[in-house]
């Protein structure tokens, strides 16, 4: 707890307001239940109307209510982009510790395999996963996992082959350390930065990759993400033409955007504070 | 070989009185004709004991058992009468010079005269030329005949204990302390004049001192007395260059006139005089083992013409590197970073490995550590082989210190943790047992120890801190063996001075031995005792620092040692 207050002091403004923003679209998905009155599969109104009062940022072609379709998309919005990065950041770590301290022809052959995954298309190959795996939200934390992790892969492997050189280390092998320890004890107290400032990009990027899934029709037809009710909006046609898409296509934007820019910021803040503090 | 004039067997002196108190312990040693042998001991260690049971000068509290012979004749068995014929005209003795061995109200003249008078036949005349002639051959001029003892210099009344000893040409000599209080000239005298009279009268001398320049002057063999017993026999010249036992060892350092550059540093602790089994250098020996406790070592021979009184054979080789060889291959190149490297350390000295940057030291010590693994050739630590870490990660192994502090330790760990570390990483003890001896560690290198200090993080340390930290570290596991490399090197002289200062110390009272790795001569020269010079890879010389540095053999040696020593 005193920790995180003593980075809120040194967070600029622009950040705490990011942050405060996050925690609010956070409590948002958190609370869908309570702060919305209706249903978000269910019609509750008559389709397309605008905002008023009781229904808030209007409804859709179904009459569905859009607030409570926004508040139950954050949700799945920020679980896959959270799942991702967890996913992604653990996984990647992992890997590019092992490759470093085991060094020789294990690191060549797992660096390889990361190079391997970096040339490779990612959002073809994302579509064809997607199609292929069937689209629910596993699958989709799985796909978007899958091509994220080896950047932080490569970032903590760099920095663990500089740490490996670090006579404290040499010297606890020689006291007959386990990998496991000097993992814990380490590696992991350094690396952990590092990890935390991929995790918060990877965040981003895994919410944009998941709308973009969803907006090429692969996300998952049943769950409401920001993405899906993107993607329904842009299909209906002739949106254009009508005055529905200030609704209906602005808040779910707007929702990714702004969730975008808030972690970005919050990132950008958190890598100044490390790199400060070192 | 000529034959024996003195032998000594089984010899046992004990003084009788409320505590029996030993003051000899089965003491044998053969005196050849013409020979000179050195007895050398602390002070307490029994020599003017043994000068007198030789003499029969012994009072009567002492209970003597054992045998002395002289030629054929056993003198122990003499009766007081009999025994009387043969002190001071077979064998006589140069008392320790102090102004009670002579008569104050007698004169020089008179003193030899009664001497004279006392052990020989001779008339009147002759006992007259006598006494001038035997102050000319101990070169003190005649106008000094008519004085009084008060009024003679040290050197003078040395003189005048030289010529009363030699009074009845003995066949025997024993000195005692020849030269103690005396300046160096007329140490230098006394002794020329000692060697001088002994190729004119063919006589044997016992020399009985605690000064080495004297043992190293005067004498053939040595025998090395503590506590009343002998401990270590051996020619002079061999016994000074390699000692084997530890204590021979401790007295050698605490020499000035052996150790020119070197600080001197005494043998630790107090000699103990209560009567008790086992080895009576068990409380102040460095390698001692279970075994040194309860018995008491034999005397025996351990290699040829030495002698050696220690149930591990005399001073144990604790690291010991054969034929070490390591390559690095670039793209381009070969580099030979190890070639066929031999190095041995003994238990509780201090090795320095001397070299410049480059010349393959850091390769060597990384190799002798098992950091690194050699292309070829083995090191062995107490007869176990080196391989990977099985050494550095036991309790009493070997332990490296770096060179860099700042990147030994872990900046994310409390000043606790980091010493820790090792016995957390070898699960011994309990919590409690770590951190008390964590904290026994953190005393022994003098850094704080309150629950404040601990908890620092490291990277709040300075760099002398910081490498006291990690010595604290490497001491925490009781090594016998610690490998430094260049640990001063980053630290700016003062406490450069103060760490080397102190970690000698530290060796010198916990008794690990330590291979220290310099460019720096003056360091070098300051700690070492034994030096190994290496240079492209291989070493080129090796030896004890006195000799070396005295008397470089190999040119490049000779070219380090010049440029080493700055020239204001």
């Amino acid at each position: 707890m005193k920790k995180i207050k003593e980075y809120w002091k040194m967070f600029s403004m622009p950040a705490k307001i990011a942050a405060l923003w996050l925690i609010l679209i956070c409590s948002m998905a958190l609370l869908a239940g309570i702060i919305t009155r209706y249903p978000c599969y269910i019609p509750s109104g008559s389709s397309l109307e605008p905002p008023s009062f009781t229904h808030i940022i209007g409804t859709d072609d179904l009459g569905i209510d859009l607030w409570a379709q926004i508040c139950y998309g954050a949700r799945t919005s920020l679980m896959i982009g959270f799942g991702t990065a967890l996913l992604a950041g653990v996984g990647g770590s992992l890997f590019g510790i092992f490759a470093a301290y085991k060094g020789g022809w294990v690191d060549i052959l797992m660096m390889r395999i990361v190079d391997m995954m970096i040339i490779l298309p990612q959002l073809p190959l994302m579509i064809v996963l997607g199609a292929f795996l069937g689209p629910n939200i596993g699958n989709i934390v799985v796909v978007l996992a899958l091509f994220s992790w080896t950047g932080i892969a490569r970032i903590v492997r760099s920095k663990v082959l500089s740490l490996k050189q670090e006579k404290y280390v040499l010297a606890a092998q020689s006291y007959g350390a386990s990998f496991f320890y000097i993992v814990k004890k380490h590696f992991f107290p350094s690396v952990f930065p590092l990890i935390m400032v991929g995790m918060i990009r990877l965040t981003s990027r895994a919410i944009v990759a998941e709308a973009s899934l969803s907006f090429l029709g692969l996300g998952d037809p049943a769950s409401k993400s920001w993405g899906m009710i993107l993607h329904h909006a842009l299909n209906f046609k002739g949106i254009y033409f009508t005055p529905y898409w200030k609704w209906w296509i602005t808040s779910p934007l707007l929702a990714v955007l702004s969730v975008v820019i808030a972690i970005a910021f919050i990132g950008r803040e958190i890598e100044k504070i490390i790199n400060m503090k070192k | 070989m000529s034959q024996s004039i003195l032998e000594i067997k089984n010899l046992y002196v004990t003084y009788k009185g409320e505590e029996n108190f030993r003051a000899l312990n089965n003491i044998s040693f053969i005196l050849r004709q013409g020979e000179t042998l050195g007895i050398v001991g602390e002070s307490g260690s029994g020599k003017t004991t043994l000068a007198l049971t030789l003499m029969g000068l012994l009072d009567k509290k002492a209970h003597i058992a054992g045998e002395v012979w002289y030629k054929d004749q056993c003198l122990s068995d003499l009766p007081e009468k009999e025994r009387e014929q043969y002190r001071w005209n077979k064998i006589s003795i140069v008392f320790q010079n102090s102004l009670e061995v002579l008569n104050p109200v007698l004169t020089i003249y008179e003193q030899i005269y009664e001497c004279l008078q006392r052990h020989t036949s001779f008339s009147r005349e002759q006992m007259d030329t006598k006494v001038y002639e035997l102050l000319q051959r101990v070169g003190l001029k005649r106008q000094w005949v008519k004085a009084y003892p008060h009024e003679l210099s040290g050197g003078m009344r040395q003189r005048v204990l030289i010529a009363m000893a030699l009074s009845c040409e003995p066949d025997v000599l024993i000195v005692d302390e020849p030269t103690t209080a005396l300046d160096a000239m007329g140490k230098r005298e006394i002794m020329d004049m000692l060697l001088n009279l002994q190729q004119e009268q063919g006589f044997s001398m016992i020399v009985i001192s605690h000064e080495m320049q004297v043992i190293a002057q005067l004498t053939q063999r040595v025998g090395v007395l503590y506590s009343g017993y002998l401990l270590e026999e051996g020619p002079t010249s061999s016994v000074l260059k390699e000692p084997m036992h530890t204590y021979t060892r401790g007295l050698l350092s605490s020499a000035p006139i052996l150790n020119p550059y070197r600080d001197l540093w005494g043998i630790a602790g107090e000699m103990h005089r209560e009567n008790r089994q086992g080895c009576p250098f068990y409380s102040r020996c460095n390698q001692s083992i279970a075994l040194c406790k309860e018995e008491t070592p034999r005397f025996k021979i351990i290699s040829a013409h030495r002698k050696v009184a220690c149930h591990r054979g005399g001073i144990v080789t604790l690291l010991k590197a054969k034929n070490v060889k390591k390559q690095y291959v670039t793209e381009n190149r070969k580099i030979q970073a190890c070639k066929n490297c031999r190095l041995e350390i003994k238990a509780g000295e201090t090795v320095v490995l001397l070299g410049q940057s480059g010349s393959g030291k850091t390769t060597l010590a990384s190799i002798l550590g098992g950091l690194l693994a050699p292309d070829e050739g083995d090191i062995y630590f107490q007869g176990e082989k080196v391989n990977g870490n099985n050494v550095t990660s036991k309790i009493g192994g070997v332990q490296m210190v770096f060179q860099d502090p700042f990147s030994a330790i872990n900046e994310h760990f409390t000043i606790l943790e980091a010493v820790e570390e090792p016995l957390h990483i070898m699960k011994e003890g309990t919590k409690e047992e770590r951190k008390r001896k964590a904290i026994q560690a953190l005393c022994d290198v003098s850094l704080p120890t309150t629950p404040g200090f601990l908890t620092i993080r490291c990277h709040q340390l300075s760099g002398g801190q910081r490498q006291r930290v990690a010595i604290a570290r490497s001491l925490v596991t009781h090594p016998k063996v610690l490998l430094a490399d260049e640990i001063s090197s980053m630290l700016d002289p003062s406490t450069q001075a103060n760490l080397l200062r102190f970690l000698k110390g530290l060796q010198n009272e916990k008794g690990f031995s330590m291979l220290y790795i310099t460019h720096d001569i003056a360091v070098a020269q300051k700690i070492a005792d034994r030096i190994y010079i290496m240079y492209q890879g291989e070493i080129v010389e090796e030896g004890n620092a006195w000799d070396l540095f005295s008397n470089p053999k190999h040119n490049y040696t000779k070219k380090l040692l010049g440029e080493g020593l700055a020239r204001w």
